[in-house]
């Protein structure tokens, strides 16, 4: 049994890998990258990340690979733990946004009538509201804790797997062989499990990893501002951090205290919306190219 | 007509939302209003006996029925009252009212260069589909679109003000100038906001791109086209007399459902640069815990969004001869 199953993810990953473009293979690598840092964080940096561990300020070099912050913390150890808050955002909104859009999506389609437009009137409703200052004020009051900004960014992005995944619904309910199922005596469960999950969840998969490449973009501009958890310093909180220190650009502070955060997250950004195109493509090709 | 009064009614909807949101939230947030207010380091200080604090529950009408301080509330609103600020010690209003022609400035700015850019790339892109130099194109506009505006914000600043120089590091003006004439001030003026009008329009213009591509790329394939180019007509007529017109339509009210996107950018961009607008304000009362500021610039944010997206919602509708309710049926 075993002996199978890793060939066969082998097999499947080498299919995925063929599928992708270019840029989409770069990005896929970075992001791979980026995740093992945070996994390794502890290994790969030898400093803590939220105690000071020499001078304040301290250009890159002598033990310090990517020079340290006011308070003499390590950077490349800042940088290595920030990757893990990236990827808890990542994952806790997507998995809230993604299962919570696709049950309501699921649940409108197969119900119909208010049911439905009750739940399209909201999706209609979070797509007007601007998110960014609801997100403001919405952290600003409840506390930038990362559960609670996972919650925020979790309450914005539902609405977009729920939208993707009633209209695939939609179309499927009105397949003879489902039908046909439903007429046999097939319960709302039955048809779930046998029909409408193994035709849905590629859709759901795609759209919950779109959720996390936005709600780690998002969180980065929501700590930009000043509303990270302090507790857990992401990378778009150091960046807060050094851009408020006053007069950082009339020192030399900013080249490492600002360029190596501000890289990382550059990277990150740009591969998630790589990587992002490139899998929505592959799961929609009514999407023009 | 019904149509249009359903889409009122939807809009009104979701103002109503809004405000019951701002309502709520401050009658909801952990600890009580009175103890936030002098823990400006976000440590809960006690400033208030029990007495005071009563007499403050009483004052700002606290201790009556929740509907009733609601309806006190939405008059307050339609009068344009948004209370005044704990730490400037001004009315909300008035210091929204000073701030808003800056972020008005930059956003108008930055949708219309971002408009021309998208209008000018998206329709090369789209003239040019599939060839290498378009796909190329593509992507780059694509990862653009979806990085956000403050990183581009810190990436210009770092190189053309912090590196070499060339435009100022931050606010709106130069301080304690005095200018000769207007044209200075203007010039100085401009020479201040072209970083941050820039970056804006950088970060928006990817949408736009997208919107002009797909948009043309879709009248292309139009039979009308195809007479067209059968009839003999020079290019230029047939690239903007036929399709350039025709796929303007969704262009236009697009852009108005974009104005979420243009002030949640505008907020961040004006906090990369100093730039004193409302976005910058936004944060400051974030950062010195002025609930009644945050909530202002808040509401007036949401009002102007939502009246942007009805209205392009009704110009789409009024423009596009096939969305009309007898059609349908």
């Amino acid at each position: 049994m075993i002996e199978n199953i890793i060939p066969k993810a082998f097999r499947r990953a080498g299919q995925f890998w063929s599928m992708l473009t270019f840029s989409g293979r770069i990005a896929l690598i970075i992001l791979l990258l980026l995740i093992l840092l945070a996994i390794f964080a502890p290994l790969v940096s030898w400093h803590p990340h939220d105690a000071s561990s020499g001078p304040a300020l301290v250009p890159p070099g002598n033990g310090h690979i990517m020079g340290t912050d006011e308070l003499g913390v390590d950077l490349w150890a800042m940088i290595a733990y920030g990757a893990r808050v990236s990827i808890i955002v990542g994952l806790g909104t997507a998995l809230l946004a993604g299962l919570g859009g696709s049950v309501l999506g699921i649940v409108a389609a197969y119900r119909g009538g208010l049911t439905d437009r009750i739940v399209m009137r909201l999706v209609d409703i979070m797509i007007a509201l601007p998110d960014l200052p609801v997100m403001i004020v919405l952290a600003a009051f409840f506390g930038p804790s990362l559960r609670n900004i996972i919650i925020v960014l979790a309450l914005f992005a539902w609405s977009r797997p729920a939208r993707l995944v009633r209209s695939q619904m939609l179309v499927l309910k009105e397949q003879s062989y489902i039908k046909m199922a439903a007429h046999f005596g097939g319960g709302f469960f039955y048809l779930l499990r046998k029909h409408f999950l193994p035709e849905l969840l590629p859709l759901i998969m795609v759209s919950m990893i779109r959720l996390a490449g936005m709600a780690i973009i998002t969180e980065a501009s929501l700590s930009f501002l000043g509303l990270g958890d302090p507790t857990a310093r992401s990378w778009g909180l150091i960046i807060n951090h050094a851009v408020n220190f006053s007069g950082i650009y009339f020192t030399s502070f900013w080249q490492w205290w600002l360029l190596y955060p501000l890289t990382f997250l550059t990277l990150l950004v740009a591969s998630l919306a790589m990587f992002g195109r490139d899998i929505e493509h592959l799961a929609d090709p009514r999407i023009l190219r | 007509m019904p149509e249009t009064l359903k889409r009122i009614a939807e809009y009104g909807l979701t103002l109503l939302i809004i405000i019951t949101l701002n309502f709520a939230l401050p009658r909801m947030m952990p600890g009580d209003p009175f103890m936030q207010l002098s823990g400006a380091d976000g440590d809960v200080v006690e400033a208030y006996t029990a007495e005071q604090r009563e007499y403050f529950r009483t004052y700002y009408g606290l201790d009556r029925p929740v509907t009733e301080q609601f309806i006190v509330y939405i008059g307050e609103l339609s009068r344009g009252d948004l209370g005044s600020s704990y730490y400037f010690k001004e009315a909300v209003g008035t210091l929204i009212f000073r701030r808003l022609p800056w972020t008005l400035f930059l956003v108008t700015a930055a949708t219309m260069l971002s408009l021309l850019a998208g209008l000018i790339i998206g329709s090369f892109a789209a003239w040019r589909r599939g060839r290498k130099t378009e796909r190329f194109i593509y992507l780059a506009m694509v990862v653009l679109g979806e990085i956000p505006a403050f990183l581009v914000g810190l990436i210009l600043l770092i190189i053309l003000a912090a590196g070499l120089g060339w435009f100022p590091l931050s606010g709106a003006m130069t301080h304690f100038a005095r200018f000769d004439s207007a044209w200075e001030r203007a010039a100085d003026i401009i020479y201040h906001a072209a970083l941050p009008v820039l970056t804006l329009a950088l970060a928006r213009s990817g949408s736009f791109f997208l919107l002009v591509r797909n948009s043309l790329g879709t009248v292309l394939t139009r039979d009308y086209m195809r007479t067209a180019r059968a009839k003999g007509l020079s290019k230029w007529k047939l690239r903007w007399r036929h399709a350039m017109r025709n796929a303007m339509l969704p262009l236009i009210t697009r852009t108005g459902m974009q104005v979420g996107a243009i002030v949640g950018g505008a907020v961040l961009v004006e906090n990369v640069f100093n730039y004193p607008g409302l976005g910058k304000l936004m944060q400051d009362a974030v950062f010195v815990r002025d609930y009644p500021l945050l909530q202002g610039i808040f509401m007036v944010l949401a009002v102007t969004v939502i009246v942007a997206n009805l209205l392009a919602d009704l110009l789409y509708r009024r423009l596009d001869p096939r969305i009309t309710p007898n059609i349908k049926q």
